[in-house]
This record gives structure tokens, C-alpha cells and sequence, in this order.
């Protein structure tokens, strides 16, 4: 066992004492969060060149509200913060009244078209006549022409004015008929006001015997924690296990393999790999919840860090390391150049990721059989029991030692089929094991 | 004397390809052992099957290695030096050496390191790169890697091609510093004048099968006297065609010609003397060289007396 160790710690050396460790260490957060902070960024860096829009109000009566909604728009929303003293970061919306022609609209549309695509409006839209009147249908496409409203464009992606003119519109459509049938606008809107659903938490006893006051549940908070500490896990495979198959590629290829072989049987050498590289998927896990134990008390969400799944977190954390990095390992010892291992990652990269395919779904339901099911399933595990276990209420105490046992045994299954490819594939030159052959010698030995 | 390592009967087969057969062999305690044979016949399969690193095909003999069966690769006690063989590129060199030191079993490796760069001329690279290393300093790294544990059994594959003459002795007195402190030395090698030098012993495999095993003397002793050394002066002489002359070897400056068992040297002399000026002639064995062409070399299929390599071509 000693050197195992010895073979660990030159590991753990090696791979922490890289400039590129540092900077994967450093730049898988920026990657994740950055990738949503320029999403953030770019979300108002929009063309904002004024918009103009022909509306044919076959009414008579609805433009002008519209118009004033624009109008009102154009002065107070359309600019960093409030008012008109910041940058402006959304394009004026500007409205121009085009005369129904009742004899002919077909010929209206087609001029109407043209005039969109040479650039002269963004887009046109047509208000029926008799959209006030009209019943509301409950099959729009029953709704005739004349009592819709349609928008045409020729930008058939952007569809900010076709959003924002939905509510003045309706407003307008509303207050025209309720003025139509006498009612006081008012009353109306007192009477149909929504209310809201507060989503709460459980109440419980205290210490003191008092029933608590129940929290105010943070839906957003509690999917990001969890999803957070998801995607903590999967970097740390990554950037802890995956480098492992390079690290055997590169024994290989540059022959220390047999050196090393010398002085320490195969599957010796492997283990005192996984040994290294799950010391160093600690580091980076430790270093990682550290900043984000900090990152999330500092901005004042402290009582939204899940500190009851720590320690679940990091028995996975070392499974999922020696679970993958096995794999990692063979793969790296029975291919001989990259291009062969690349082909052979693929599935286990799709392997590696599949939990993210279904996680949404685990999270929102998480006590769901398909959620069950789906965290019990030893390569996924890792990841989805401990979004499990982040999201309230958690789960049963059986749930993640049942999956900890499944993912005990198919780690040990993981590293004694590496092992035996290892212990082959290693001193292999020239060419690359298929699968079917790195089957074939995990099966017999 | 003690066998270090023992080999009875070991046959070694990849696929449909033999690349041992049959063979036997004692290598004893404190010997320097020469394996020498052509690429491909089976060197590095032998040293690997010795290391553990390849196991015999069953029905074999067994393999004693440091008077144990199953003592294998991984033994504190063996140094070896692989025929493919590399360093971590990335570490420094004393770092390297440590860590083979400590993966050997040695607590005391900071001074035994120190100690080994200085007498291999290292010393001023010891905090560089791997990578920053010529070929013949890495390879110097390398060897000082397979001995840094002071092993018992050191086994060295290839351990002089690639370096230069100067590296060469370098690696040379060390090699036979070891010896001199008691430890056992088998290594592979196409330099015959090497073999012919340093070896105790010699054992030659071809194609799978150990043709020559011995030392030296012993080996020279089977081909008798049957080489003539011959320099002659003058333009385009051309040794070729002399009656008694089975076949010649040119190499420039000097000519060997191999005669035949009934051949009277005196006529191959004159001869000689007719066609340029003689200034050596020289009765002698064949050397290791030459014995290694005939039994490997294309000339093998004529060769009347060594017979059993050809056998073995075709078995």
C-alpha cells in the first residue's frame, strides 16, 4: 500500500501544481456563471432603432388608446432604470394609422406587405371591424376575419411589438365594451381582480412549543441551490476525473508505463491514481463549496446554502471520482493516440452528463417515482440524489443509502474491469484496443 | 554458484506467433549477461516475462527470479531499465529520481539522488524539466531511475543505444561499479563490441529459440579458429573469389575472410600476396559479430555447420 500512496501523492502533485489547474479551477465558474452574465449583459444590448408599426384599426376607435400606450411607453420604459435620465436600451415603438379600405383589403395587405419588406414598417397590423362586438370564440381559428386582429411581419422571430401590443390593446378592446354595455370599468375590474397564492412552507413546533410561522418559500433560490450543487459535481468529475485519462495516455505514450511497472504492480499503479485524483476532487470540491458558502452568506441568502447535504456531497463526490476515473483510466490505457480516445469518450461523456437531461424534472418533483427511480440509477446518482437531497424536505433516509450501496457496487465493478484493461491495454503500442477486445479482457481477466 | 534467475522450458506465444520457445536459462549471481539477437526475436519478451510484466504460456517451466517463483515486476529488489522507456515530462528531474526512489522502497533517497546525479554529470540539471533533457541526459536520468534503489537483479534493455561514446563509458563504469558491489547484471544490446567486452556471458536468441549461451571463449570455441584478418595495400583490392575462401566480410580498412575447415592458409596468403601489398594477417576466431550474421544474417541459409538457426527459421 505504500506505494500506492506514493504513486497518489506524485499524482495529487502533478495535477494540482499545473497553471492549467488553476486555471480550470478558476474558469469552470466564470464558464458557468459567465455564460448567464452575458446572457445578462447581452439582454439589453438590443438594436434600439426606432420601430414602426402601420396599424389599420377597422374600428375607428381602439388606435388612439394604442397610441397613447405607445406614446407612454416611448417616454418611460424604454430606458435604463427609470425614467427618461438613462441610457436608452429598448427601441422607440412608433405607430402609424393606416386607412381601412373596406372595398379592397386584400389589395391593403399586399401594399401594406410591400412596404414591410422595402424596409418602411417592421410590421403591420390589422384590427377587424367588428372585434368589439364580437363574442369571444373559444377556438380562435372559428373567430372570423373581421373580428380578429392579426400581425404581419416579415421578422417572424422578434416578437417584442406583437407582446407589447397585447395589453393596451386588450385594455382598449375592454374598456370599449364594458363602456358598450354600460358597466362602470371599475366595479369590473374590482370584481375580476386575480388574487395571488402565497407558496409556502410547512409549519412546525418549536422548541418553545409555538407553532412557527410558516417561511415564504424562494422557488428560484431552491432550484438554483440545488442546481448549483449538481453542477458542483459535475465539474469536479470533470476537472478531477477526466484529466485522469490523460495522465494514463500520457504514461503510455511516453513509455513510463513499463518503468513504472517495474517498481509497482498494475493495479497498484491504478489505485494510487484514483487515490490521487480523488484527493484532488476534494481539494476542488472543498475550494468550490468554500466560495460558495462565502458567495452566498455575503449576498444575504446564507440561509439558502445546504449545509445538511455536505457531507452526502462529498461521499458522492469521492464515488462518482473513482466510478468515472476508472473508466477514465481504461479508456486512457487502451487507446494510443487521441483521436481513438475521443470516440470512446463520447458515450461516456453522454453518460457522465445524462443526469443534466433529466434534472429539471427531478427537482420540481423530487419525491416522484420517475425522480426515485431515476437518482437510483448508479451513474446518475452521484448528481441527482444530492439535488434530491437539496431540495426541500429531502429524502428519506433509505433513498441515498440504497443508492450509495449501488454505487458502491458498480464502482467496485468500474474499477476491477479497468484494472484488468489496464493492466493489458497499458503496455500496448501501435494500436488501439476496440471495444469488443477492452470487453473481452475486463470480462475474463 | 547461485542462479539469480532461473528459466526452464519457457514458451511465450502471441496469437499464432511464437515469440519464445522452449527456452532455458541461469543467469549466475554477480555475472554480467549479455542478451543480444536480432530485432524481433524475442529479447524484450524474455526480459519482460523475467519482470513479470508478460506471463509464460502454460505448460511452461518456471521462472526463479532471486531464487523465488512469482517474484515479479514490482520487486524492490530488481532495477530495471525497459527498452521503451520515458520520464514524466513535466517534473524535474530530482523530483523524478525521488519519486522512483520512493516508489522502491528507500527513506533515505534525498542523498542517494544527489549522490547519482553528481557522479552522471547531472548535477546542473537536477531542478530543470524532464523535458528540457537531451536524449542521451534523459536516458542517463532513466538509468539512474532503475538503479537509484541499489537492486540486487538490475535488467537493462537496450541501456547504450543512442548514447555517445562519451555517455557511453559513463554508463559503462557505473554499470560495472554495480557489479563490483554484488549485484547481477542482464542486458539486451545490438553493440556486439559491447557484449564482446563487458559480458561474462552471452546468450543469443533467434527467432524465438536460444542458439548460443556461454561465454564468450566458449562460444568462439565451437567456431574454432576459422577467421583470417587480413589488411592489404593497394588500389581496388578485392578479396573475392580465392580458393578456401567461403566468405567475406568487408569492412573497408580490414577484411575478414571465413575458410573453410580444410583450407591451408599459406595458399589463401599468397593468394593474397598476388593481388596487393600485405601488411596483417591474422589467424583468429570469428568474432561475436561475425557469429551473429552468420546465425542471423542472410548468409545463414548457407551456412554448413551452424545449422540449427535455419531449422528454427522454418520450424
Amino acid at each position: 500500500m505504500r506505494k500506492v500512496f506514493v504513486v497518489a501523492a506524485r499524482e495529487y502533485k502533478a495535477a494540482v501544481r499545473t497553471k492549467a489547474f488553476l486555471i480550470t479551477l478558476l474558469a469552470m465558474p466564470v464558464l458557468m456563471g459567465g455564460s448567464l452574465v452575458v446572457q445578462l449583459a447581452m439582454k439589453d444590448r438590443v438594436d434600439t432603432n426606432d420601430k414602426t408599426v402601420a396599424i389599420v384599426d377597422g374600428t375607428g376607435q381602439i388606435f388612439p388608446g394604442i397610441a397613447a400606450a405607445a406614446e407612454k411607453r416611448n417616454r418611460e420604459d424604454i430606458f435604463q432604470g427609470n425614467g427618461q435620465g438613462g441610457k436608452q436600451t429598448k427601441p422607440r415603438f412608433l405607430l402609424e394609422q393606416v386607412e381601412p379600405a373596406a372595398d379592397d383589403p386584400a389589395q391593403l395587405r399586399l401594399a401594406l406587405s410591400d412596404r414591410v419588406r422595402s424596409g418602411e414598417f417592421l410590421a403591420f397590423v390589422v384590427i377587424g371591424e367588428e372585434v368589439i362586438d364580437a363574442p369571444a370564440a373559444d377556438d380562435p381559428a372559428a373567430v372570423p376575419e373581421r373580428a380578429s386582429v392579426a400581425y404581419y411581419s416579415n421578422s417572424p422571430t422578434y416578437d417584442d411589438f406583437q407582446i407589447w401590443i397585447k395589453e393596451p390593446m386588450n385594455q382598449e378592446l375592454r374598456r370599449l365594451r364594458l363602456a358598450k354595455h354600460n358597466l362602470d370599468p371599475q366595479v369590473v375590474d374590482q370584481a375580476t381582480k386575480e388574487t395571488t397564492v402565497a407558496n409556502l412552507g410547512l409549519v412546525e413546533r418549536d422548541a418553545a412549543g409555538h407553532i412557527t410561522v410558516a417561511q415564504k418559500i424562494n422557488l428560484e433560490a431552491n432550484i438554483v441551490v440545488a442546481m448549483g450543487m449538481m453542477m458542483l459535481m459535475f465539474m469536479v468529475i470533470m476537472v478531477g476525473a477526466a484529466p485522469l485519462m490523460n495522465s494514463v495516455m500520457e504514461e503510455k505514450m511516453n513509455r513510463i508505463a513499463e518503468v513504472l511497472l517495474g517498481s509497482i504492480p498494475p493495479v497498484q499503479l491504478m489505485l494510487g491514481k484514483l487515490i490521487g485524483v480523488v484527493g484532488v476532487s476534494l481539494t476542488i470540491g472543498t475550494l468550490y463549496l468554500v466560495g460558495g458558502f462565502i458567495a452566498v452568506v455575503e449576498s444575504g441568502y446564507g440561509a439558502f446554502f445546504p449545509s445538511h447535504v455536505v457531507v452526502w456531497f462529498m461521499v458522492y463526490l469521492v464515488l462518482a471520482v473513482v466510478m468515472f476515473g476508472s473508466v477514465f483510466i481504461a479508456i486512457g490505457a487502451a487507446v494510443s493516440d487521441l483521436k481513438e480516445s475521443q470516440n470512446i469518450l463520447t458515450p461516456v461523456m453522454i453518460v457522465v452528463v445524462s443526469p443534466m437531461f433529466v434534472w429539471f424534472n427531478v427537482v420540481r418533483e423530487p419525491n416522484s417515482t420517475l425522480s426515485l427511480v431515476l437518482s437510483l440509477f448508479p451513474t446518475a446518482t452521484p448528481m441527482l440524489m444530492t439535488l434530491r437531497q437539496t431540495v426541500p424536505p429531502g429524502v428519506p433516509l433509505w433513498q441515498p443509502l440504497v443508492g450509495i450501496v449501488l454505487v458502491l457496487l458498480t464502482t467496485a465493478a468500474c474499477v476491477l474491469a479497468a484494472g484488468r484493461i489496464f493492466r493489458i491495454g497499458i503496455l500496448m503500442q501501435g494500436k488501439s484496443a476496440r471495444v469488443g477486445e477492452m470487453v473481452r479482457w475486463a470480462v475474463r481477466g | 554458484m547461485v542462479n539469480i534467475v532461473e528459466l526452464e522450458g519457457i514458451t511465450k506465444t502471441f496469437g499464432h506467433h511464437v515469440a519464445v520457445n522452449q527456452l532455458s536459462l541461469a543467469v549466475p549471481q554477480g555475472s554480467i549477461y549479455g542478451f543480444i539477437g536480432p530485432n524481433g526475436s524475442g529479447k524484450t519478451t524474455t526480459i519482460r516475462m523475467i519482470m513479470r510484466i508478460h506471463y509464460p504460456d502454460p505448460g511452461s517451466g518456471p521462472i526463479r527470479v532471486l531464487g523465488r517463483e512469482g517474484y515479479g515486476a514490482a520487486n524492490d529488489r530488481i532495477g530495471y531499465l525497459p527498452e521503451e522507456r520515458g520520464l514524466y515530462k513535466k517534473m524535474r528531474v530530482r523530483d523524478v529520481l525521488r519519486f522512483y526512489a520512493e516508489l522502491k522502497g528507500r527513506t533515505d533517497f534525498k542523498r542517494a539522488v544527489d549522490g547519482w546525479l553528481d557522479r552522471m554529470d547531472l548535477s546542473d540539471w537536477a531542478n530543470k524539466k524532464v523535458e528540457t533533457l537531451s536524449k542521451g541526459m534523459s536516458q542517463k536520468v532513466q538509468f539512474i531511475s532503475a538503479v537509484i534503489a541499489e537492486p540486487e537483479l538490475i535488467i537493462l534493455d537496450e541501456p547504450f543505444s543512442g548514447l555517445d561514446p562519451v555517455n557511453s563509458d559513463v554508463l559503462r563504469r557505473e554499470v560495472l561499479e554495480l557489479r563490483k558491489r554484488g549485484a547481477t547484471v542482464i542486458f539486451s544490446t545490438h553493440d556486439m563490441t559491447v557484449a564482446e567486452r563487458m559480458c561474462d556471458f552471452i546468450f543469443m536468441i533467434y527467432k524465438g529459440k536460444k542458439v548460443l549461451d556461454g561465454t564468450l571463449a566458449s562460444i568462439q570455441e565451437r567456431y574454432g579458429h576459422d577467421t583470417l584478418r587480413v589488411k592489404v595495400e593497394g588500389n581496388g583490392f578485392d578479396p573475392h573469389g580465392i580458393a578456401g575462401v567461403l566468405s567475406v566480410n568487408d569492412f573497408g580498412q580490414l577484411q575478414e575472410l571465413r575458410i573453410g575447415p580444410d583450407t591451408d592458409t599459406q595458399e589463401v596468403l599468397e593468394a593474397l600476396m598476388d593481388r596487393g601489398r600485405v601488411t596483417h594477417f591474422e589467424l583468429a576466431t570469428p568474432s561475436l559479430h561475425d557469429i551473429f550474421v552468420r546465425i542471423a544474417g542472410p548468409e545463414a541459409w548457407k551456412a554448413s555447420e551452424v545449422s540449427p538457426p535455419v531449422e528454427a527459421a522454418h520450424a
